[in-house]
């Protein structure tokens, strides 16, 4: 049970984008340095924050800029530039 | 009878078709010889007014005219009626609504212009006057300053250049919209900075027009369009440098009510850092110039990637924290605690003989005693800090769903538990329990 929660957990976690880690970070270091964490949960926060550390430095390395030019309110379709 | 003058009626003028003129020998305007001999040759108004209005056309070049605007009138097709004055002297003037539309915004009365227009005769009335195909006022940018200033009034007074309306940009958008031209210089500059700053976004560009008639209408619906679209967490209006002309459309109603009305937050940015457009004083932000723009919506990747790196330590400092914490508050007690004995014992001082030292070395080992237990017990409680026990070699067991076992009594043979090490965990199973005992 417990189990399968943690699969579900890691499955949302790997779609979440740079912004919502950097915030979910956010929300870690706050509530680890607040006095009213207990142990075992702060150790659960840890590795969280860990993995979300990892995961936002590989977004930052691997993305490349997607460039969509709105052909109407509910088309694109990818843009070519060049660079000025 | 043709209706073509020869203009030998104008002394030293020489007339401009001349081959009209050949249908008919030119007037003598000498008095006749003799009055009963021949008749005057009798002109009609017609001929005259448009004699001479032939004369002003083709003999007097376009000129520049300068003087104050009066009796500024505009009619139903849109053309501009008005008089040119000085102190002395004033001129009829008329543009046609094909010139007058370019007007940025009609002029004051009395207000000080130059007219660059054709001289020539309005023949109905037999009044001369100017035909008007530029209108400018004097002084840098003229009209064009009276436009954006009276634009900029209305705005002022409906509240929607209000620094309470300026929203905060995201932090972290994930979808940037830009609203400009799809072959300019600006889109260049703003996907070279985002490519640069952001690589993890996602830019939707809504191409439009940015210069020209109608093009304040169309990079309003640009916007609308983009915003329609729902991808945008922040939307940069942009355009590169120009004249004013150029960058007019973005001093026009559509695109400040656009811009006003967007949900979405707008980084105007329009033209270079001397050119401030009504669009800039609508938006939530404005920009410069269309890089300043880009570098306005995202963060910068490198100030990213330098937080991030320092968020590890940052969540071990603060699991340290905690423990130390913890073993503040466990000292803090053990320190009240040995005062609380000692006050115990002080009242046991005064009233026990102090020869009784039987008595005194019972309550000593009594105090002793109670502080050993107290150290063992934070001992204990330091153990509990994990990280650093789990790094010098210790062990957590735990059940499955995480949570610590502390006694023999968590256990049987057979229960299925994780031991947790500093490097990562063993799945196990008891295989036999010896309880500890007591006086160990």
């Amino acid at each position: 049970m417990s189990e399968e929660n943690g699969a579900g957990e890691e499955a949302r976690e790997e779609e979440m984008g740079l912004e919502g880690r950097i915030h979910r970070l956010e929300q870690i270091l706050a509530r680890m340095e607040s006095d009213d964490v207990a142990l075992e949960e702060a150790l659960k926060l840890f590795e969280e924050g860990i993995g979300h550390v990892r995961r936002a430095e590989r977004i930052l390395a691997d993305t490349e800029l997607r460039v969509e030019e709105l052909l109407s309110a509910d088309r694109t379709e990818p843009m070519e530039l060049e660079e000025s | 009878m043709s209706d073509d003058l020869s203009l030998d009626l104008f002394d030293g003028v020489e007339d401009p078709e001349p081959t009209s003129a050949a249908d008919e020998p030119p007037p003598k305007v000498e008095a006749p010889t003799s009055p009963e001999a021949r008749e005057p040759r009798v002109w009609s108004v017609s001929q005259v007014n448009r004699a001479v209005r032939g004369l002003l056309e083709d003999n007097v070049e376009p000129l520049w005219i300068g003087g104050e605007i009066g009796s500024w009138t505009r009619s139903r097709a849109g053309h501009r009626y008005f008089t040119l004055k000085d102190d002395k002297a004033q001129l009829r003037a008329v543009m046609f609504q094909r010139e007058a539309a370019a007007l940025p915004t009609d002029p004051d009365e009395g207000m000080k212009v130059r007219a660059l227009g054709q001289l020539t005769l309005y023949e109905a009335r037999g009044e001369y006057q100017l035909v008007v195909r530029r209108l400018e006022a004097e002084g840098t940018e003229g009209l064009w300053r009276l436009a954006f200033e009276k634009l900029r009034g209305r705005l002022e007074a409906e509240g929607l250049l209000d620094p309470a309306r300026k929203r905060r940009l995201p932090a972290f958008p994930e979808c940037v919209g830009v609203v400009t031209s799809p072959t300019g210089a600006a889109i260049r500059d703003i996907v070279s900075v985002l490519r640069r700053r952001a690589p993890w976004t996602r830019v939707v560009v809504s191409g439009t027009r940015v210069q020209g008639e109608g093009a304040s209408e169309d990079v309003a619906e640009a916007l609308r369009t983009l915003v329609r679209s729902g991808h945008c967490d922040v939307i940069i209006v942009s355009r590169g440098g120009g004249s004013i002309e150029d960058l007019w459309a973005f001093n026009e109603e559509p695109v400040a009510r656009a811009v006003a009305d967007c949900p979405v937050p707008v980084v105007s940015a329009v033209g270079h850092e001397v050119d401030v457009s009504i669009c800039d004083l609508v938006a939530d932000v404005r920009a410069p110039t269309p890089s300043a723009g880009a570098e306005a919506v995202v963060p910068d990747a490198e100030v990213v990637l330098a937080n991030l790196r320092q968020t590890p330590s940052r969540l071990a400092h603060a699991l340290r924290g905690m423990t130390t914490r913890r073993r503040e508050r466990i000292d803090d007690r053990l320190l009240r605690l040995g005062r609380a004995i000692e006050r115990r014992m002080a009242p046991a001082r005064q009233s026990v003989d102090l020869s009784t030292s039987r008595l005194e070395r019972a309550m000593r080992s009594l105090v002793d005693k109670r502080k050993r237990a107290l150290t063992g017990a934070a001992a204990r409680l330091e153990a509990l800090s994990p990280l650093a026990t789990l790094r010098r070699g210790y062990a957590v067991a735990t059940r499955p769903d995480g949570s610590v076992m502390r006694s023999v009594d968590d256990f049987s043979p057979g229960t299925d538990f994780v031991l947790r090490l500093d490097d990562g965990r063993v799945e196990a199973t008891a295989n036999g329990i010896i309880a500890r005992r007591e006086d160990e």
